[in-house]
C-alpha cells in the first residue's frame, strides 16, 4: 500500500477568506490555535467532523479543503 | 507553548522533583538503618500528598500566570481560551497509554523482587517508583507528541 497522508490548502482558503487568522480559524470551528497550526503543517488529521467545520467555515466542499495525496505530491 | 503544554510541563516538573526527593530519601534510608516499615510509609503519604498537592498548585499557578501573560499581551481583561480539543484529547490518551503500560511493567518487576529474596516493602517501594516514572513517561511522551505531531491508530 502506498503512503499516503492527509493534506490541506487551509492556508490558501484563509488568505482568500480576508485574510483570516489562524486564531479567528479556531474560534470559528471550536478548536485551539495550536490545533489548527498543526492541520497546517499536516502534522495532525483531524477528524471528519472538524474537517467538515472547516469546509462550512470557509463555504467551500470538503475535496476543497482536504485531500489524501501520497506522500512526496503536494495538495 | 500552548497551555496544555505548558500544563504538562508543569506537571512534568513536580513528578521529577517528587521523584528525586523519594530516591534520595530511599536510598539514603535503604544504607543507613535499612527499610524501616514505619518511616518508609510516612515517605510513601508524604510522596502521594505532595504529588497531588504539587499538581494541583502548579495547575492553580500556571492558569494564573497564563492568563496575567495573556492580559499583557493583548492588552485586554478578555479571558483566555483554554479550550481542550479533540488534538488534546487524542494525546491525552496516547499519554495515559505510555503511562500505563510502563507502570505495567513497573509492576511485573516489583513482582520479580519477591522471586530474588526481597522483603514487601521492596516490593511496594518499587511500586511507588513506577508509578512516579508512569506518570512521567506519560508527560514526556505528550510533550514530544505535541511537537512531532499525533496520528490517529
Amino acid at each position: 500500500m502506498d503512503k499516503r497522508r492527509v493534506r490541506n490548502n487551509i492556508r490558501k482558503l484563509r488568505f482568500h477568506n480576508n485574510e483570516m487568522t489562524q486564531e479567528q480559524l479556531a474560534e470559528k470551528v471550536g478548536v485551539t490555535r495550536q490545533t489548527i497550526i498543526a492541520i497546517e503543517a499536516a502534522k495532525y488529521a483531524p477528524s471528519l467532523e472538524l474537517a467538515f467545520r472547516i469546509a462550512l467555515a470557509f463555504d467551500v466542499p470538503l475535496q476543497d479543503v482536504f485531500s489524501y495525496t501520497a506522500d512526496d505530491k503536494s495538495a | 507553548m500552548s497551555y496544555r503544554e505548558n500544563s504538562i510541563t508543569v506537571s512534568l516538573v513536580s513528578y521529577l522533583l517528587i521523584l528525586g526527593y523519594y530516591l534520595v530519601n530511599w536510598l539514603r534510608m535503604y544504607q543507613e538503618e535499612g527499610l524501616n516499615s514505619a518511616v518508609i510509609f510516612k515517605l510513601w503519604g508524604i510522596v502521594i500528598v505532595a504529588g497531588i498537592v504539587l499538581n494541583i498548585v502548579g495547575n492553580i499557578l500556571t492558569n494564573i500566570v497564563l492568563s496575567i501573560v495573556h492580559a499583557i499581551k493583548t492588552g485586554t481583561d478578555k479571558e483566555p481560551r483554554f479550550v481542550e480539543d479533540e488534538r488534546d484529547k487524542l494525546i491525552d490518551l496516547k499519554g495515559t497509554k505510555a503511562s500505563y503500560i510502563t507502570f505495567s511493567i513497573g509492576v511485573f518487576l516489583a513482582m520479580l523482587s519477591f522471586v530474588f529474596g526481597q522483603p514487601p516493602l521492596v516490593m511496594f517501594s518499587l511500586i511507588i517508583f513506577f508509578s512516579l516514572t508512569a506518570e512521567i513517561i506519560g508527560d514526556i511522551s505528550q510533550l514530544y507528541l505535541y511537537r512531532r505531531g499525533v496520528r490517529y491508530g
